[in-house]
Parts: structure tokens; C-alpha cells; sequence
């Protein structure tokens, strides 16, 4: 997958980097290296946007869970039974 | 039901120590992050440790439990594990250092607690080989990269419902699911998930990767399934 145009960093070596630009996991070096690179080819454009969008959409689907309330009530309940039975009966 | 069946409805058991802590006299016993084996009485009988642990540790409720529907893939069992998530990190509170990442901390906990309780009950095999693809699966991964894909898939994408979404991640192998979920849902950095997982960075890479592209599959099915793609044009059609 390559626009066939010359880059200052080979496309192969953007896709493999893919993931970590994503994740903001390289320096600012890099970061701007990969940014450009993406600026200019669009076959590595588009094959971001595409990761982009999965990660962009499983952070959309998971992440209003909400725990039901009686399961904070029964942690809540259990810790202080523990805390207040272990008091009682401690030294 | 994974483990205290009393966790629908009704009213919370009042569960006390040494009696029925849920699986804690077995499950208790295995490596809650950093700690040994948990004795839930000497380390959390202070009350202003008990206090704390409330404050800090339940705020990360949610998030738990959103983990572990992932893992468990159901409700009930979803809430046993986040509950035993919980007392065995009140038991280890001490051994946790202030300061340090309290949320990775939790997960970890959560993570290790999972592992422990499904390799014991047995109830289903834990894909701990899951590094290892089948042929089948990376075959179809790497064809579907050599078609090409257009930006229109990404905004097809973007209309996929989110029970969609959380249906395919459910298909992912456990260990690239977790990984995705840890990074794109929780934000964790891979060296966090590393240490959640317990396993070295470049294996949480692997991880994400191979399960991102295996998620993007599945969604691109899914796309196709609710015509939000046109079959044919995924299937190596050139427009331009």
C-alpha cells in the first residue's frame, strides 16, 4: 500500500507505527516524522482514519457501563462488616 | 453464576469474614497484585484505612465493572468478579503504596482475579496460547489488508451500533480483548497494560494488534450485515 510518491519516511515503516502515533506512545520527534508522512500519502492516510474510527468506536461502546447500584451498596457493606468484626474481636 | 448466587436482586448479603466470603477461602489465596495472601483482618481493620480505601479505590466502580463485563461477558458473573475484585484489594490495601497507580493497581487485581477463577472453575478454557492465530484467522486478516480499504469504510464504520460493537469485541480471542479494551476504553499506556496483564510490553503490542485487526474484520462484517457497506465493493471493488 503506497501513493508511489518518495517520502522522507517509507510507508511500510508508518504502517508498522501505526498503533504506537495512535496510542500516543512515541516521542514528539517521531510524532511529527509519522504526522508528516500522513499529511502527505493518502493510501496511509486512510489506513489510519480506518484504526482511528476502531479505536474510536470501541471507546464509544464500552465506555458508559455503569455498575448497578446494589453491587457498590454490597462492596460497601462487606468492607465495613469486615473493618467492624475484625475491631470486636481484635487483640 | 460464577460465584455467590445471592448478587441478583434482592438484598446485599451480609457476608462476613471466615464465613462467606464468596470463593474467598480459594480464590483468596492466589496473588492479589503485590501481595501475598491477603488476611482481610489485621491489614483493614483500621477504620480510616477503611475509609480511604472507599473514597479512592470505589471510584474506579464503573470502570471495573465495564472491564469485567468484557471478560465475563455477563452481568451476574460480571458483578461476582467485580466484588471479589474489591475485597481482595481491601485485604491487600497495605501492601498498596500511596501514590503509585491505584487505578492499573485495581485492574491488576481484577485481571489476576479472573484468571484465578476461571482456571479453577474450569468453566471455560482460558486462551492463554491466544498469541498463537489460527491459520483460518490471520489468513483472513491479512487478504482483507491487501484489497485496500476507503475512508468510506471508516464513516460506515462510525454507524455501527454499539451493541454491534461490543458483540464483535465479545468475538475477539480473551487476551487481544482485554488489551484493545485497556488501551482504547481505560486509556492505560502499554506499559500500564503490561503490567495489568502481567506480561512484557512488546507482547501487549503484539496483543493489540493482532486484535485490533481481527476487531476491524469483525466490524467490517458487521458493516457489510447491516448494508452499511456494500457487499460487493468490500469485496475488492475499485471505485474511485
Amino acid at each position: 500500500m503506497s501513493c508511489g510518491q518518495p517520502h522522507e519516511t517509507d510507508c511500510s515503516e508508518v504502517l508498522s507505527m501505526v498503533y504506537d502515533f495512535l496510542d500516543g506512545e512515541i516521542d514528539a520527534q517521531e510524532h511529527a516524522r509519522i504526522a508528516q508522512h500522513l499529511d502527505e500519502c493518502d493510501p496511509c492516510l486512510r489506513q489510519y482514519g480506518l484504526e482511528q474510527a476502531v479505536k474510536a468506536l470501541v471507546h464509544r461502546s464500552c465506555a458508559c457501563e455503569h455498575a448497578p447500584e446494589r453491587l457498590r451498596v454490597q462492596i460497601v457493606t462487606r468492607i465495613r462488616q469486615i473493618s467492624i468484626t475484625y475491631r470486636s474481636t481484635g487483640d | 453464576m460464577l460465584l455467590i448466587p445471592a448478587a441478583e436482586g434482592g438484598l446485599p448479603t451480609l457476608d462476613l469474614p471466615g464465613g462467606g466470603i464468596g470463593l474467598g477461602s480459594t480464590a483468596m489465596t492466589d496473588e492479589a497484585a503485590g501481595s501475598g495472601s491477603p488476611d482481610p483482618g489485621r491489614a483493614t481493620a483500621d477504620p480510616e484505612r477503611t475509609a480511604r480505601f472507599e473514597r479512592d479505590a470505589l471510584q474506579y466502580l464503573d470502570q471495573l465493572y465495564g472491564a469485567a463485563m468484557r471478560m465475563t461477558r455477563n452481568p451476574a458473573d460480571a458483578e461476582d468478579l467485580v466484588q471479589e475484585t474489591y475485597m481482595k484489594a481491601f485485604a491487600a490495601f497495605d501492601s498498596f503504596t500511596d501514590g503509585t497507580n491505584l487505578k492499573a493497581w485495581l485492574f491488576r487485581i481484577l485481571t489476576n482475579t479472573y484468571i484465578n477463577i476461571y482456571r479453577k472453575k474450569q468453566r471455560q478454557p482460558y486462551q492463554s496460547g491466544s498469541e498463537d492465530l489460527t491459520d483460518w484467522q490471520l489468513h483472513e486478516v491479512e487478504s482483507h489488508d491487501s484489497r485496500g480499504l476507503r475512508s468510506a469504510e471508516a464513516e460506515a464504520l462510525d454507524r455501527l451500533a454499539d451493541v454491534d460493537v461490543v458483540e464483535a469485541l465479545a468475538k475477539v480471542p480473551e487476551d487481544f480483548r482485554m488489551a484493545v479494551y485497556l488501551a482504547d476504553v481505560e486509556g492505560f499506556s502499554y506499559k500500564e497494560i503490561a503490567e495489568i496483564m502481567d506480561t512484557p510490553v512488546g507482547t501487549v503490542m503484539s496483543r493489540l494488534h493482532r486484535g485490533r485487526k481481527l476487531l476491524r474484520e469483525l466490524l467490517q462484517d458487521y458493516a457489510i450485515e447491516r448494508g452499511l457497506i456494500p457487499a460487493e465493493a468490500s469485496a475488492g471493488g475499485d471505485e474511485s
